[in-house]
């Protein structure tokens, strides 16, 4: 197992696997926590905004030459003087990064091509701008959102690095760790267990050794009982021929 | 009696649109191009109306190239009847062509003023309104070149002269000018359809100011309906309405001093025809006429009715004989097309099918 060496040098310990345990949960939180990518949710969203508002403008433009039956852009463009759609922007602070944040907002009264498509398809050309501007509110909207990622994107790597050392490194070798103190854990048990039943093998081995000299002896205790009274009656004359046989050098 | 020699001079164009109304695409041909999935199942349904226009453009070409294109065929067909006509049909074909030569010259005035390079704008010029002298249009480097220019060189000057002056040119807006000549020539038309010679007493007279007084009528109304909210004063705004019409003269004036689209309702209250259009649009539901893209998809504007009303008297101009009023309708009847076209190629290319049916066919 490649993992068995990417742990932490700790003893494999009740206490450092109840530690560790603990260091798993924290890193697992934490890991849920950095990964919420709140920005690009929002900027996905805002995306997707934008192709459906740019999709019904497009389609509010086909109306135009539908109601006009012919090119009005270049009148538009001409009679265009002054932007009635603006733009003004602000500071946002988010945790101690400064971000520009645009507004959009629309000027009173300025309406220089408002008289375009007079004679026909005027109401289409109005709400078409309308359209338009709804469009470019959607733009605003998601320039203030690349903006603020552009400007967070450093502290978002960092992010990003430590979401991806939690989720490669911390979190594997954590678990790599609990998993080895497991492992270990286990062979002292097993070994514990083996040990024991040696002990308890060789204490009922002794035991039995015990218990077989005891009985030998208590044997051979109640044999020389019985012998010496069998003495007189059984073989004793060898016993009494050593007494006679006294061998001096 | 005027059947008598109309033939002599015009039977051999009066017999060409008339085949040229036969090839505009029927309702069938309609459906069958809304079954279309993409632009070039289109162009190959429109094969055989518009083969040989159609051939040039490359696969799943742009809307516009497609509607230019069906232009161009239009625009090939007026030139060789308009190369066949004489006398007073050519003048009656000219006349046609002015309404798009004062968008012409209005695109040429915007483009002065903002101090263009016009010869840019040539090629953004409606080719029906192209005259000879157009270029010559462009030498002018400021308005009162422009002004002088257009009243030597055009056959606008008419409708130039007495209304507008070289400093108005510079002073209104562009959309107020273009109002007043298509106003002045209007009235022109509709004088020159019911005075001249060759065609006073004619059904040519006949249907021709029934088209044009409804021309003038659908104008008024909708400067009316969109001036509200603009700087466009009731004084100038009643300036700009032709002097004819059903709705004229009291129907403009109650049009002039409308504040709302319910003072507009009053005012053609009179003429059963647009208090239709009015009832209908109320009873779509929607907020005001015009409504066409709001939320409404089925419910039609009051531009659609008008567009409506005014492809059923291009029509209805068929049925007459020894008309030049059909030539009108025709070039009518084929920009209707054009638009449909666009509309249902806008409609598959933007991949919006439920609006797809909002175009006009009345064959």
């Amino acid at each position: 197992m490649s993992g068995a060496a990417d742990r932490e040098a700790v003893f494999p310990t009740r206490q450092s696997l109840g530690i560790m345990k603990a260091k798993l949960k924290g890193a697992e939180t934490g890991h849920s926590l950095l990964k919420r990518k709140k920005i690009t949710r929002r900027i996905d969203e805002a995306k997707r905004k934008m192709g459906r508002v740019m999709q019904i403008a497009a389609f509010s433009l086909a109306e135009v030459s539908y109601a006009v039956g012919g090119d009005i852009g270049y009148q538009v463009q001409e009679s265009a003087k002054s932007a009635r759609f603006r733009i003004r922007t602000k500071q946002d602070n988010v945790s101690g990064v400064l971000l520009p944040a645009f507004e959009s907002y629309l000027t009173e009264g300025n309406n220089d091509f408002g008289l375009t498509g007079l004679g026909k398809g005027g109401q289409q050309v109005q709400r078409c701008r309308e359209t338009y501007a709804r469009a470019v509110e959607a733009l605003v909207e998601l320039a203030s959102l690349q903006t603020a990622f552009v400007i967070l994107d450093e502290v978002i790597k960092v992010v990003n690095r430590r979401v991806n050392a939690i989720e490669h490194v911390i979190i594997p070798r954590t678990e790599n760790t609990i998993k080895y103190i497991n492992s270990e854990l286990d062979e002292l048990d097993r070994e514990e267990f083996y040990r024991l039943k040696k002990v308890a093998n060789k204490k009922q081995r002794d035991n039995a050794a015990a218990d077989a000299e005891m009985k030998a002896r208590r044997e051979a205790m109640e044999k020389n009982e019985s012998g010496a009274s069998k003495q007189d009656s059984g073989p004793a004359d060898i016993l009494a021929a050593e007494d006679d046989d006294d061998v001096i050098f | 009696m005027e059947g008598l020699l109309f033939n002599v001079n015009n039977g051999y164009v009066e017999g060409i649109v008339r085949g040229y109304r036969n090839s505009l695409l029927t309702t069938p041909a309609y459906s069958n191009l809304t079954q279309c999935e993409t632009i070039d199942d289109l162009k190959l349904q429109l094969g055989p109306a518009y083969g040989d226009f159609l051939a040039s453009l490359p696969p799943n070409p742009s809307t516009s190239a497609l509607a230019s294109k069906t232009t161009d065929k239009l625009i090939s067909e007026f030139r060789y009847v308009r190369a066949n006509a004489t006398g007073s049909l050519a003048k009656f074909m000219d006349y046609v062509t002015y309404g798009y030569m004062i968008d012409n010259v209005a695109l040429l005035i915007t483009g002065t003023l903002h101090e263009r390079d016009t010869r840019e704008l040539l090629e953004r010029c409606h080719p029906l309104g192209w005259f000879e002298t157009m270029p010559v249009l462009c030498v002018a480097t400021n308005v009162e070149e422009l002004y002088n220019s257009v009243l030597i060189e055009t056959p606008l000057a008419p409708y130039f002269k007495g209304s507008l002056s070289h400093q108005d040119l510079d002073e209104l807006n562009i959309e107020i000018v273009r109002n007043t000549l298509y106003k002045n020539y209007l009235e022109d038309f509709h004088n020159f359809v019911n005075t001249h010679s060759d065609m006073a007493g004619t059904p040519t007279a006949e249907v021709m100011s029934n088209i044009l007084e409804f021309e003038a009528d659908r104008r008024a109304i909708n400067i009316t309906l969109n001036s509200f909210g603009t700087e466009l004063t009731k004084a100038d705004r009643n300036k700009l309405y032709p002097t004819f019409g059903k709705l004229y003269p009291e129907g403009t004036l109650m049009l002039s001093r409308a504040d709302d689209v319910e003072g507009v309702r009053l005012a053609v209250d009179g003429v059963h025809d647009y208090k239709t259009f009015f009832d209908a649009v109320s009873l779509g539901g929607s907020s005001g006429p015009g409504n066409m893209g709001g939320g409404s998809a089925d419910g039609k504007s009051l531009e659609d009715m008008f567009y409506q009303k005014e492809m059923e008297i291009s029509k209805d101009a068929f049925t007459r004989q020894f008309t030049y009023a059909i030539i009108y309708a025709w070039v009518k009847l084929r920009e209707q097309e054009i638009r449909n076209i666009t509309w249902i190629a806008e409609c598959i290319a933007q991949n919006q099918k439920d609006r797809i049916g909002n175009f006009i066919s009345v064959f």
